[in-house]
């Protein structure tokens, strides 16, 4: 059978089964070699982060990948196939240019109580950044991310002159039995941090010169991204055991949800609604 | 204080947002398990260390209730290799929900099928021999080298789901590695269906060869006996079957819907189509058994029939009642929508494969073939059953850990808003906004 068995002799059959047999064999080893490389070059190019967020997106449920031009009414149904990465995006591209973004009517949104100023962008993480006059972006918690956790147990962020990446950790926040990676909306480098009190987390400057913030939504498209967003609470909610929740006319949601479900599984509610499956 | 604290290392493992028993609980349902395990080991050190006369297995009855175990979980296990294939490379994307629970069932049948063959083979310490000094007429050759390769292959594919676990994906090295290998899945989905078709082939083959077990021996195509086809079509029909029992029973332990009813329906229909091919293969197959091979070879096919309890019942039960009927009751849509319909048929058609393999291992040595020849009936020994029941408690331990820890049903956490609003008398969201 094979060659240094005695009394081997070459012929179809052997040809056929040693050519099959180290076929597959070098097939499944460079196959798992060729993953190994590939991890070793992204760990050594960076790109955890990245291939973090690709990650979690791919285990996000289909309603939470859609798209943001479903928001505007643009598509019925569309998943995102960019990992919300808009600036990748052709059909984003020709739909920004045909149907320009309209400016909201007023300066702020306020849906059930909650403040979304519109002087700012809001990343899908429930955080938002802020371009400043000397070219940085500060970088916040929206007010439903803020009510989700309420007064947090402890916040871990990143010490200046760290990197982060758009869809990468910002920070983590630790509430109750969670333990929530905050989503960066942008990338930069970090020059400041802020904390609960000072109303930011982090203040970022751009690393070439340049700050993407295409994939951020804006304007006309918050309103309709946080109703979506407050549906997606309630079935979080309902989902966790929870009592079905519901807003009254006129009720505004409290300014410490966590406080309000203390047997609610908070970590699973917040894996939901900061997009962290 | 130090049990809480394991509760927590524990909880800390277990996938976000689903829900699973508490520690105490699990190690609860784990110990009989553990048990049966310990008692398995016992038995198969007895086999291996004092020898195979242990087993109530012979030179005359050299295959018993191992082989026929093995035979009935390779092909059981046969919906890893065929789920990876139609979702890899034919893109049934449906069937994304029970890759992984097919993926951790075929790895348990696999490696369990090989442990129960180092201890049949009886001399694990020269087990490295079949693949030095392989003899090339034989079928059990083919049969070792595609089970291991394949093995290595369920192992490989096996890692990605371990690796996508909550705490060990905080490792950067094991999320990057888990992501890229990921991506080349489909390359070992293709080695695996590749492997996978010869091995349950050869299996096949390894009865259709019998030239001297006339109750066995097959007409060739080609070079290849019929039983070698059958083999693989029988494996492909049914692993989708026992993923529907597998998914099912666990949904019944457990209490939770873990895969939607259009999967369900899926698996049922591709196990029905292929069902059915089996069944028309298989009545010709006996067909031209019954008028030509076995006459051929001086007996009448009745004659196999008259030693009890081996009567034509069991060429029935075989046929239709384990082939015919499921493969009707999973391809008509009224029948199997109905879950009981649906886990019957699925039931039946695994029963039918188990039936066979049984058949074609037991019978086959039990029937006289020479004129001195006497039949003979076999009861495994007591060690033969506790290294089969060691086999059994080491895939449910396996599939439990997987369960809890891992992502064995990905569509678990999004079926939880469905069974939840479900059960809400008003949708949670009507009207709301």
């Amino acid at each position: 059978m094979f060659p240094w068995n005695y009394g081997f002799h070459f012929g179809v059959a052997s040809y056929i089964f040693l050519g099959a047999f180290y076929t597959v064999l070098i097939v499944v080893a460079t196959t798992v070699a060729n993953a190994l490389w590939r991890a070793n070059r992204d760990l050594s190019k960076g790109k955890v982060e990245d291939i973090r967020w690709h990650s979690d997106f791919h285990d996000l449920s289909a309603a939470d990948r859609s798209c943001r031009h479903v928001l505007t009414g643009e598509f019925a149904s569309r998943e995102c196939p960019h990992a919300f990465n808009c600036g990748e995006c052709e059909t984003h591209a020709k739909l920004i240019a045909l149907h320009p973004l309209g400016q909201a009517a007023e300066p702020e949104a306020e849906i059930f109580g909650m403040s979304f100023p519109l002087d700012r962008m809001y990343h899908r993480g429930h955080t938002w950044a802020r371009p400043e006059a000397d070219g940085t972006v500060t970088v916040g918690l929206d007010d439903l991310g803020s009510r989700l956790l309420g007064t947090p147990d402890a916040v871990d962020l990143p010490k200046p002159g760290t990197h982060v990446h758009a869809n990468g950790t910002a920070f983590r926040v630790h509430r109750r039995e969670a333990d929530v990676r905050i989503l960066s909306p942008v990338d930069g480098e970090v020059v400041e941090t802020g904390g609960v009190d000072r109303g930011f987390f982090l203040r970022v400057k751009p690393i070439d010169g340049v700050m993407d913030m295409t994939p951020l939504l804006r304007d006309a498209e918050v309103k309709p991204w946080l109703m979506r967003e407050l549906e997606r609470l309630q079935l979080a909610l309902t989902m966790e055991g929870a009592s079905t929740p519901s807003l009254a006319d006129g009720g505004v949601p409290v300014a410490d949800i966590a406080a309000a479900y203390p047997k609610t599984d908070w970590d699973a509610v917040c894996g939901e609604m900061f997009l962290e499956p | 204080m130090a049990n809480q604290m394991f509760q927590q290392i524990d909880k800390e493992f277990i996938t976000r947002g689903v829900r699973r028993c508490s520690t105490p609980r699990f190690i609860l349902w784990l110990a009989p398990w553990v048990a049966l395990l310990v008692f398995g080991v016992y038995s198969a050190g007895l086999c291996l260390v004092k020898g195979l006369n242990q087993t109530n297995m012979d030179n005359r009855y050299a295959f018993g209730l191992w082989i026929f175990v093995d035979l009935t979980i390779i092909a059981l296990g046969a919906g890893a290799f065929f789920t990876g294939f139609l979702l890899y490379i034919l893109k049934f994307k449906e069937l994304k929900a029970v890759i992984n629970s097919a993926v951790v069932i075929g790895l348990v049948c696999y490696s369990g099928a090989m442990c129960a063959l180092m201890v049949d083979v009886g001399q694990p310490l020269r087990a490295w021999f079949t693949f030095w000094y392989p003899n090339v007429h034989s079928m059990l050759t083919e049969v070792t080298f595609c089970i291991s390769c394949y093995l290595c292959v369920l192992f490989i594919e096996y890692l990605p789901i371990v690796l996508k676990n909550r705490k060990l994906r905080e490792v950067p090295g094991f999320l990057v590695f888990e992501f890229e290998m990921h991506k080349l899945i489909y390359v070992l989905a293709g080695v695996g269906t590749f492997l996978s078709f010869f091995h349950q082939g050869s299996l096949g083959g390894l009865y259709g060869v019998l030239r001297g077990r006339p109750f066995a021996f097959r007409e060739h195509i080609f070079i290849w006996p019929s039983t070698f086809f059958l083999f693989i079509i029988s494996a492909a029909a049914v692993g989708p079957s026992f993923l529907i029992c597998t998914t099912a029973l666990v949904e019944k332990i457990t209490g939770k819907r873990l895969v939607k009813d259009r999967v369900f329906d899926l698996l049922a229909r591709i196990s029905g189509i292929l069902l059915s091919v089996y069944v028309l293969a298989k009545t010709i197959d006996t067909l031209i058994w019954i008028n030509r091979t076995s006459p051929g070879l001086g007996f009448t096919a009745s004659q196999y029939y008259d030693w009890q309890p081996f009567g034509t019942w069991i060429l029935f039960a075989e046929i239709v009642l384990c082939g015919l009927m499921p493969a009707l009751i999973l391809l008509t849509p009224r029948l199997r929508v109905r879950r009981a319909w649906l886990i019957s048929g699925a039931f039946l058609a695994c029963c039918g494969i188990a039936l066979n393999r049984y058949v074609q291992t037991v019978q086959t040595l039990a029937l006289p073939t020479l004129s001195f020849d006497k039949f003979l009936s076999y009861t495994p020994s007591w060690q033969e059953v506790g290294t089969f029941l060691g086999v059994l408690a080491y895939g449910v331990l396996v599939y439990s850990f997987s369960f809890r820890y891992f992502q064995v049903f990905p569509e678990e956490r999004e079926l939880k808003i469905e069974v939840r609003t479900r059960q809400e008398e008003e949708p949670a969201l009507a009207g709301r906004f």
